[in-house]
């Protein structure tokens, strides 16, 4: 099974009178999501806000969200995947072994409750965060998530949603979807996208040493990236697009200021649920925007002559051709 | 010396958050992402102190923090993400893009 059963925040805002969080802790992360999307909103549909809605955070230590669930359940580390598991079964009514439940560090008693709170909510919705998507299992994780929250619709209404950070970070992925077919690590080096992961993605393109230049825009990869892809990136040409000087900025041949969007620079900013937003600055800068920097480029790039002899393609073009 | 074994989470704060726009060359984000949190007991039974320094070491870095106590379950730490723990980092992806950025397994020496 694949895909995402989701919705907006809206929706979640409305009608969500089951919210877990797993592997997230947006007391610190995420400070507004709790006041504005989840569980304090009062709706036409839960009149009494928090008291109509149940929250459950899944973590592996008792993070300050904890104070705000109605259910704390402490994974042990690294079992995330098991635990995921174990429910779809519980789900389908399906017999789960004493041992394979203690292996999660929870009980049986604990499952059975939470297995029977996700089939009799009315609209459920599960938020998944770094901790369940950067552990051991990765992506497996994810999709475990995504396929219990899709099978728990043979019961009730459930949705999943990832936590995503950073200013626009989402906003990347579904630009990059639309335009090519791909989320991220996209090569376009035959003219057109092809997509690995694992190949094509930022890291392993640093840490192989594959590419002899890097364009950074908005990020800062210096602080957090693996030592060997920061290697990298100090020893080829870095240019770099931020508002702030940051570590990778210090490593970088260039670094150019640019002014903070929402702030300073109008644009969209995609929300974690895929909606769009528009931007209005409001205030001056004195520097230009990211576009305005990626335009001038662009431009003296037409400017100069074609890189290989009139009439020729790059070697790759030919032989797809 | 010792030679117990701890998992190393890095994580992020709201803290953290807030003093990006200080400047992350601040002495504060630096003091921040430099320190880790762990248990008491582990803290004792490896003979740490709140605000000794010590050597944290994966089979990809070694890097400098100072400790603190917190509520943190026994057998794990937790650290901001920042240059320090980039250096503990491994390069390997397993093919998802992706680095293994939480869940390490880590050596303590207390300096």
């Amino acid at each position: 099974m694949g895909g995402k059963v989701t919705c907006t925040l809206g929706e979640v805002k409305q009608r969500a009178d089951f919210i877990v969080y797993w592997g997230g802790n947006p007391a610190e992360c995420h400070p507004r999501h709790f006041t504005k999307y989840t569980i304090m909103q009062k709706s036409k549909f839960l009149p009494r806000g928090r008291k109509d809605r149940t929250m459950v955070l899944v973590d592996i230590r008792e993070t300050k969200s904890a104070k705000a669930a109605d259910i704390f359940l402490q994974v042990r580390p690294g079992k995330d995947f098991e635990l995921i598991t174990i429910l779809r079964a519980l789900v389908k009514g399906q017999h789960v072994g004493d041992a394979q439940i203690a292996e999660t560090g929870l009980t049986r008693e604990v499952l059975d409750d939470l297995v029977q709170r996700m089939k009799t909510c009315k609209f459920g919705c599960m938020f998944f965060g770094m901790g369940l998507s950067m552990t051991r299992g990765k992506h497996m994780n994810s999709a475990a998530l995504l396929t219990l929250a899709a099978e728990l619709n043979a019961f009730t209404k459930f949705v999943a949603m990832p936590m995503r950070g950073h200013g626009n970070v989402t906003g990347a992925d579904v630009i990059m979807r639309w335009q090519t077919g791909y989320p991220f690590g996209i090569s376009f080096n035959r003219g057109y996208p092809r997509y690995n992961p694992g190949e094509f993605s930022t890291v392993d393109v640093l840490v192989r040493g594959d590419c002899d230049a890097a364009f950074i825009i908005g990020a800062d990869p210096g602080a957090t990236m693996p030592q060997p892809a920061i290697d990298h990136l100090k020893r080829i040409p870095t240019i770099v697009l931020d508002p702030h000087v940051t570590h990778t900025s210090r490593l970088a041949r260039i670094h150019i200021t640019t002014a903070p969007q929402g702030i300073a620079a109008p644009g969209t900013a995609y929300r974690m649920d895929e909606i769009p937003l528009p931007l209005k600055p409001a205030l001056k800068s004195p520097y230009p925007t990211d576009e305005e920097v990626v335009r001038r480029i662009n431009q003296a790039i037409a400017q100069k002559p074609f890189w290989l002899p009139e009439g020729s393609q790059p070697q790759m073009l030919n032989a797809q051709v | 010396m010792t030679t117990k074994r701890f998992i190393l989470n890095a994580s992020r704060s709201s803290k953290q958050g807030t003093l990006i726009n200080v400047g992350k060359e601040s002495e504060e984000y630096q003091a921040l992402t430099n320190t880790m949190t762990m248990a008491a007991s582990d803290m004792a039974e490896i003979g740490l102190v709140a605000g000794q320094a010590a050597l944290v070491r994966t089979e990809f870095g070694e890097a400098t923090f100072t400790c603190e106590a917190g509520k943190i379950p026994e057998g794990m730490i937790f650290v901001p993400y920042g240059p320090p723990t980039c250096k503990l980092m491994g390069g390997n992806t397993d093919g998802t893009g992706m680095p293994m950025s939480k869940g390490w397994e880590v050596e303590v020496i207390p300096l």
